[in-house]
């Protein structure tokens, strides 16, 4: 198995403060079909505030938002993102919608007190998932955030909660006697 | 620094005594509870990778709560499709349609979960469970995780105290109490964030019966807190004693725990209230609303579904018919609360008085699977939540209050205030008795 990738490196792409998932990350209609399709949420994704924003990003772009980004536990816009190689770095965000965010594989850093005011849209910037290192190339800043905590490493690096499950499966679970 | 009583029986099921708000854990659920709608993603994901066993599979409860009377073919091919999925996984526990009620009404009834319990269950209103002092987490679409492995991860939640003075006036109820908690949060004068928080309630908690407490989780919870946590009192105790179906050990917080902050609250002064429609923190004094006409009435939810909220309600509806033009619903939370109405002559009142009695669980409040409103009504109910559509047209308005509140608004076809009705005394004083 290929080693598990830590950094991204590429644009920024700015965003404020108390983005609900549905409306501001990707249409609500989609959220309450539960659509779990990346192919299908890709196009949408920011498609009410920043139509066409799938076929501008690349991969390794990085969302960074302000305070409170997704607004709750829903997951279809982290789908999209996490399926276009992109990752986020949040100010702050509910643990709800950061357990959404990682269970898909989406690399995210959160809380990145204070990265809104290192970064402006545009700017070359990198994020190490594993060490919490960012750094503006455009601006020659460096800082620390707190990084993916360890016991949630192993879920990041395997995929996310379905990867996970199916390594788990393989390895250990099948082959498990069960507690009943 | 002393400890939370959620870090405490967190630390306990993780193996790791000690942890703190913040740490993440593994725990080791005294239960898992999964609710029907979402069982079908669940085992077909599961299916998918090709597990098909469970681990710990005895501890798992499936109840049939959202949709219990399949409206549509859909809905009673999902019966099927759970009751083989309850039999290949060979779950602990299965209500099927018409057995237990509501999974976050039922358990706590029948001495299922318990004080210092912890359990992950797919849905936030498993916080309910902080009514007798347990612990239940939404595991959300990673109930799939926990039940295929037992455990997932959680992040231990911060806890804010909130210290309840004074005694609620006559015809003030618990859940005006939350709804007047949502206000003062949403107004600033508390300025709490329950935000992935627990929510530990202390102070004068006697008033509040065991029904009363499972109305305090409510509002907290639809503010997003991650549990709600009220010590359990000597009687709850004992209810719980006589009904466990397992051992329990009560867990407390220290006294010098370590909260993220502590707040206040007077209980003497507050009227009743109701949410103006969007949110449960829009609330007002009844009085700001009284002869609203209403369409829809609806009493029942995880956040009113106990038996002392039928009770009260039938206290102020003996004798009295629901208004000309009004549809009212009761939904009792459990099985065993629909068999004492009929015991204790409440389905009578009820029926008499031209309500319509559904089947234990969520009722209208679950995407409209039955009894949803019109474009253009007008609803008064002790709905969990009143945000936009929540029990159909997103043009009707969705109105809510306690169930003494909804009781007074059905019979006068309008909002009232139940104050100004007289209600039948016995009724109300059985309230004080109905969990013994």
């Amino acid at each position: 198995m290929s080693e598990f990738i830590w950094s991204l490196r590429g644009r920024c792409y700015k965003l404020g403060d108390n983005i609900p998932h549905p409306g501001g990350v990707i249409p609500a209609s989609l959220v309450t079909a539960r659509e779990t399709d990346p192919k299908v949420l890709i196009p949408r994704l920011f498609e009410e505030t920043d139509p066409g924003f799938s076929t501008r990003c690349k991969p390794g772009d990085l969302i960074v938002t302000g305070r409170n980004f997704g607004m709750g536990s829903k997951a279809p816009g982290y789908i999209a993102m996490q399926a276009l190689g992109l990752g986020l770095l949040c100010e702050s965000m509910s643990v709800q919608a950061y357990r959404e965010a990682i269970s898909t594989g989406l690399r995210v850093l959160s809380p990145c007190d204070g990265i809104s005011l290192l970064c402006e849209n545009g700017d070359d910037i990198e994020a190490n998932f594993q060490t919490g290192v960012f750094i503006n190339h455009t601006r020659g800043i460096e800082h620390s955030f707190p990084p993916v905590r360890e016991g949630l490493q192993d879920l990041l690096a395997k995929g996310g909660t379905i990867a996970w499950l199916e390594h788990w499966w393989r390895t250990t679970g099948s082959m498990a006697k069960l507690e009943n | 620094m002393g400890f939370t009583a959620v870090e405490k029986v967190l630390g306990r099921a993780s193996g790791r005594p000690g942890v703190r708000a913040g740490d993440v854990v593994y725990p080791n659920p005294d239960r898992v509870v999964i609710h029907d709608v979402v069982v079908r993603e669940n085992k077909e994901k599961l299916d998918q990778i090709g597990i098909t066993r469970l681990t710990a599979a005895k501890k798992v409860m499936m109840v049939t709560d959202h949709d219990v009377v399949y409206g549509n073919q859909r809905a009673a091919d999902r019966g099927a499709f759970n009751r083989k999925a309850a039999a290949q996984w060979g779950v602990g526990k299965f209500y099927d349609a018409g057995q237990g009620g509501h999974g976050h009404i039922f358990p706590i009834e029948q001495g299922l979960l318990l004080p210092g319990m912890f359990y992950f269950d797919n849905d936030f209103h498993a916080a309910n469970s902080g009514a007798v002092g347990a612990f239940g987490l939404r595991a959300g679409a990673e109930i799939s995780r926990v039940l295929a492995t037992g455990t997932t991860w959680v992040e231990v939640p911060k806890t804010v105290l909130l210290e309840i003075s004074g005694q609620l006036k006559p015809g003030v109820q618990a859940r005006d109490v939350g709804f007047y908690l949502g206000r003062c949060i949403k107004s600033g004068v508390i300025p709490m964030d329950l935000d992935y928080r627990v929510l530990e309630y202390a102070g004068e908690l006697d008033q509040f019966g065991l029904g009363a407490r499972v109305a305090l989780c409510s509002t907290p919870v639809e503010l997003r807190a991650a549990g709600i946590f009220i010590p359990p009192g000597e009687e709850v105790l004992a209810y719980c004693r006589r009904h466990a179906k397992m051992d329990f050990t009560p867990v407390f917080s220290d006294a010098d725990a370590d909260y993220e902050a502590r707040y206040q609250m007077d209980v003497s002064a507050i009227e009743p209230q109701v949410a103006l429609p969007g949110a449960v923190s829009n609330s007002v004094d009844v009085s700001e609303v009284v002869g609203t006409p209403v369409d829809h009435a609806l009493i029942g939810s995880c956040g009113s579904g106990m038996y002392e909220d039928l009770l009260c309600a039938a206290s102020l509806i003996k004798g009295r018919h629901v208004a000309p033009g009004v549809r009212l619903f009761i939904v009792p939370g459990s099985e065993r609360s629909t068999q004492r109405m009929a015991e204790d002559g409440l389905a009578k009142i009820f029926l008499d008085a031209g309500a319509m009695i559904l089947p234990a669980g969520c009722g209208p409040c679950n995407d409209a699977v039955v009894g949803p409103v019109a474009a253009g009504e007008v609803s008064i109910s002790t709905a969990t939540n009143n945000n936009v559509g929540r029990f159909g047209s997103r043009e009707a308005k969705l109105f809510l209050g306690s169930p003494m509140t909804v009781a007074a608004s059905a019979v006068l076809g309008k909002i009232a205030d139940s104050r100004e009705l007289s209600f039948d005394t016995a009724l109300q004083k059985q309230m004080e008795t109905a969990y013994v």
